[in-house]
């Protein structure tokens, strides 16, 4: 005996699963998730399986929630390398290119995170190490031109390097792409 | 009773549509706070229409530890809106 | 007369869900949400167990240990989401 209800309770958990496919920002589709995991809860409850009932609301909401978190927080970042100065405040340019970068990279759900190094070879290094995604450093002219740009940003990774040469046109920085080759293992 | 639950479902399905549309994280949050209270009652419902008390007790753990979930993940979202 | 009571205690829950959820769907600030929320939905939770806890007598410790939780956890996430979301972001102050 299947009481009409119970129909009515398995259709919620497609459409719970169709909105989570459609979320576009992961934090998002966490939440979405939750609600997915809690729905499905009810239908395993009320189809009689209390046991992976229980399951998935404990290890597949609450555990993999987590779990999740924790893999977005620490893969969806671009680490941007800039030099330790100490009178950084001077220079106005460098905070309105890291605040125009955050805004583009924001509109891709990734993070922006400062890495200071000591001086331009420790950038290197790290560029070469894969420590960092992108350095941005002064340009070496020594004589400034009128219309030279004071900042040289670059990029190891392809797809930032392209999203970043058409969507950010600063006057204050030339966009660089540089081939890292694997590091050998 | 059928009608009851079918109500309740209609209930349930509120917060679901409210966490579709609404863009804020933090309205999806407190939909999804709802709808898990929600689901656990109509466990709960069900189970003693049912008299089986299997569900029942699922239903009351989940009422009282699913919770705890929700508000981890909301501390953490804390932390990430202030990092950013 | 059990049987009824217990029925409008349930239909009473019911309404109160309805009640709380409705305001969900508009565009009122989180606060605002948050409180009709917590109050209504755990009302008619709380309403809702007391209809069944009438109906069959015999399942009283699942049925008071889902009161119990309702009432003391959807008090503190009420609390916690409040304080999570108001120092995040600062447009939903009002």
């Amino acid at each position: 005996m299947i009481d009409s209800y119970v129909y009515v309770i398995i259709a919620l958990l497609p459409l719970s699963a169709f909105i989570l496919l459609f979320q576009v920002n992961p934090y998002h589709a966490l939440v979405i998730r939750g609600i997915l995991g809690a729905v499905a809860a009810l239908v395993y409850g009320v189809l009689g399986a209390s046991d992976v009932a229980l399951t998935e609301a404990l290890v597949g909401t609450i555990l993999a929630m987590i779990l999740y978190i924790v893999a977005v927080r620490s893969s969806l970042v671009m680490r941007l390398g800039i030099l330790a100065e100490r009178e950084r405040d001077k220079e106005s340019y460098l905070a309105e290119l890291i605040a125009s970068v955050r805004k583009i990279i924001n509109r891709y759900h990734l993070r922006l995170e400062l890495v200071e190094y000591p001086n331009v070879e420790a950038l290197e290094q790290a560029l070469i190490a894969q420590e960092i995604h992108a350095t941005c450093t002064k340009s070496e002219l020594l004589e400034p031109e009128k219309d030279s740009k004071p900042y040289e940003t670059t990029f190891r990774v392809r797809r930032l390097f392209e999203i970043m040469e058409t969507e950010l046109n600063l006057g204050t920085t030339t966009i660089n792409y540089r081939s890292i080759p694997p590091s050998p293992p | 009773m059928n009608w009851i639950i079918i109500a309740m479902i209609l209930a349930l399905l509120i917060p679901i549509y409210e966490a579709w549309q609404d863009e804020n994280i933090w309205q999806k949050m407190l939909a999804f706070a709802s709808i898990s209270t929600k689901t656990s009652i109509i466990m709960l419902v069900i189970s003693v229409t049912r008299d089986d008390w299997y569900i029942g007790v699922v239903a009351a753990i989940i009422l009282s530890v699913g919770n705890g979930g929700l508000m981890l993940l909301a501390n953490l979202l804390k932390r990430i809106e202030k990092y950013d | 007369m059990i049987n009824l009571l217990s029925y409008s205690c349930l239909i009473l829950g019911v309404i109160f869900w309805f009640w709380g959820t409705f305001p969900l769907m508009g565009n009122r600030s989180l606060l605002f949400k948050l409180h009709s929320l917590s109050v209504a939905d755990t009302l008619g939770s709380m309403a809702i167990v007391v209809g069944l806890l009438l109906k069959i007598p015999i399942e009283w410790p699942l049925l008071l240990l889902a009161i119990i939780s309702l009432a003391i956890w959807n008090t503190v996430l009420g609390y916690v989401l409040a304080y999570c979301s108001s120092s995040g972001d600062s447009n939903n102050d009002r």
